[in-house]
């Protein structure tokens, strides 16, 4: 009993926490170049790279934009900042402070979030002034925002946990599943169009429902139900969480 | 209550082992040393006890509560002072203290205060709101112990703490932690400064190769090996051609150069003397100081470890 209220007691300590390290990393690295390149400049160069010249209408392109800026924006701080800090052991600053590594993945993954959220509002804002691109279900707009950058913030903090203080070494091995997802998961090809496998492997990417989410925001259809976006993407949020925690707990001991 | 038990730790990396039974305990308001060789085993030691690494055998209790089962409780009482500098450069000093508080849930209405206060008591306080990016070796170790003390921790885990520091930091730093001792807090403290533990320490643990060579008081340490005496003599003439001749001499069983002296260790000062006049006398040199000395705490450490200061394995880390 004893135990059950201390952890009670703990919770708003350790939001407070999360928080913190949320804040700390803001500050610390939302303006590395490295963060900048991977999280804003290579999500809109590769959308250009597939958009420019298929002669789309902006309201079928903006959609995928924000998808994918959202899974590269959310998945690049912790890949960065996490191996710098094992460098510098400011890391160690952490891993012996008294906060759960619940807490540790839960406020390296609200940087993560936070900074997409900021990043998605450009090509919104782009969509919006000049080209009209109407939002049909701006509650379902937020909700694919909210669920997918936490989403993707989480998959970079997992994937972090790998023990080492070389970014680029996280970054390869993050960059061998954002690459393929992009191309699974309905952004440029439309699900319907895809081979039947291809569907079925659509179906374990968390980008496919955000994407699905998202597209409904702006066209009204989905190709699944809002209701069985939201449900997947929150089931791929605890399923991150979780591996990360465990992942951290094991790495660190 | 102790503040610190540990039983019986062993520590394997691969087939490294860092450390091979060692248990001691450390009474609450001690400070206790730690002192060894790089790559003896002292920092595997400090992150077992605060729970950043766990052992592959043995426990650790910090004021009766397990590390590794009671970590948080644990560690609301501990403020850790690592071996590196390790602040965020790109904060101000004072976002990193408020940093360090809010991971160690210090109260919101304190952490203004407490941060203010050690800031000015460590001399930071006319820099708290420039990055820590141009801050100097010696005020980027000030500014981590500070952050250490943040939330009034009743055990201090200090990892080497002035080495390589200037004289400045490292006379605050001393005078600091002299005044946590005085308030009663408990000093863990890893070192390879000799001085340093023979100064600042009540007890002393011995640490080579991963395991205890002798835990006692400074002063017990030296007893234990009283029959390595010394002499201590300056000459007026370059002493380092008259060292093989000093070695020479009777009695005398090592001869080493200190600065501009000579030292012969011996057991029997008194003919060890007779023979540096006589010796003196022979090779036109003039005696400016003569001096016997008793065992040091390095003469403790290299009958130990069988090491001397500077010459020491650098493996583990």
């Amino acid at each position: 009993m004893t135990d059950l209220l201390f952890f009670i007691r703990r919770i708003p300590q350790e939001l407070a926490a999360a928080w913190a390290i949320a804040r700390k990393d803001m500050r610390t690295y939302y303006l590395k170049p490295n963060i900048i390149m991977s999280g804003l400049l290579f999500p809109l160069f590769m959308f250009l790279a597939f958009a420019v010249g298929r002669n789309a209408p902006p309201g079928t392109l903006i959609p995928g934009l924000i998808s994918i800026t959202i899974l590269f924006s959310a998945s690049s701080i912790e890949p960065v900042s996490i191996p710098i800090e094992r460098r510098v052991k400011t890391f160690d600053r952490l891993l012996s402070a008294p906060i759960t590594f619940h807490t540790l993945v839960l406020g390296e993954s609200l940087s993560g979030f936070l900074y997409s959220l900021g990043i998605a509002m450009l090509p919104l804002g782009v969509g919006i002034a000049f080209y009209q691109t109407p939002v049909l279900h701006p509650a379902a707009l937020v909700a694919g925002l909210v669920l997918a950058a936490f989403c993707f913030a989480t998959l970079g903090t997992l994937f972090a946990a790998y023990p080492t203080e070389n970014v680029g070494e996280v970054m390869s091995m993050l960059n061998l599943v954002r690459l393929p997802l992009i191309f699974v998961s309905g952004v440029f090809i439309p699900l319907e169009t895809m081979p039947v496998a291809g569907q079925y492997i659509a179906l374990c990417s968390p980008l496919t429902y955000a994407n699905d989410m998202i597209r409904f925001a702006y066209d009204g259809t989905t190709h699944f139900s809002i209701i069985h976006d939201i449900v997947f993407l929150a089931v791929f949020v605890l399923i991150f969480q979780f591996v990360a925690n465990r992942l951290y707990k094991k790495f660190n001991e | 209550m102790y503040a610190v038990e540990a039983h019986d730790l062993t520590k394997r990396f691969g087939s490294l082992c860092a450390l091979r039974n060692v248990s001691f305990s450390v009474h609450e308001g001690e400070t206790f040393g730690f002192l060894g060789p790089n790559g003896a085993g002292k920092t595997t030691t400090i992150r077992i006890l605060t729970g950043i690494t766990r052992p592959t055998s043995g426990a650790v209790t910090i004021f009766g509560y397990d590390i590794q089962k009671e970590t948080l409780r644990a560690r609301q009482s501990m403020g850790i002072v690592s071996e590196n500098s390790n602040v965020y450069d790109d904060l101000t000093a004072y976002q990193n203290m408020i940093f360090s508080a809010e991971l160690y849930h210090v109260a919101r209405a304190e952490r203004e205060e407490k941060t203010k206060e050690l800031l000015e008591l460590f001399g930071l306080a006319g820099r708290q709101n420039d990055t820590v990016h141009g801050f100097s070796k010696g005020m980027k170790r000030r500014l981590t112990l500070a952050m250490g003390l943040v939330n009034s921790p009743k055990l201090l885990f200090l990892d080497e703490p002035t080495s390589g520091l200037d004289v400045q930091s490292n006379l605050i730093i001393r005078n600091v932690i002299a005044d946590l001792v005085q308030g009663g807090v408990t000093v863990f403290l890893t070192t390879h400064n000799i001085e340093e533990a023979n100064v600042m320490c009540d007890r002393v643990a011995i640490i080579n190769r991963g395991q205890i060579a002798a835990i006692d008081s400074p002063e017990q340490l030296k007893k234990t090996i009283q029959s390595v005496q010394s002499i201590e003599v300056a000459f007026d003439h370059n002493t380092k051609e008259h060292l093989e001749g000093l070695r020479t001499l009777a009695t005398v069983n090592d001869a080493r150069k200190e600065g501009d002296k000579v030292r012969l260790y011996t057991e029997d000062p008194a003919s060890v003397i007779e023979g540096v006049s006589a010796y003196a006398k022979q090779n036109n040199l003039r005696i400016i100081s003569i001096t016997t000395l008793g065992p040091s705490l390095e003469d403790v450490f290299i009958r130990l470890t069988g090491l001397t200061v500077g010459n020491e394995r650098r493996s583990e880390k």
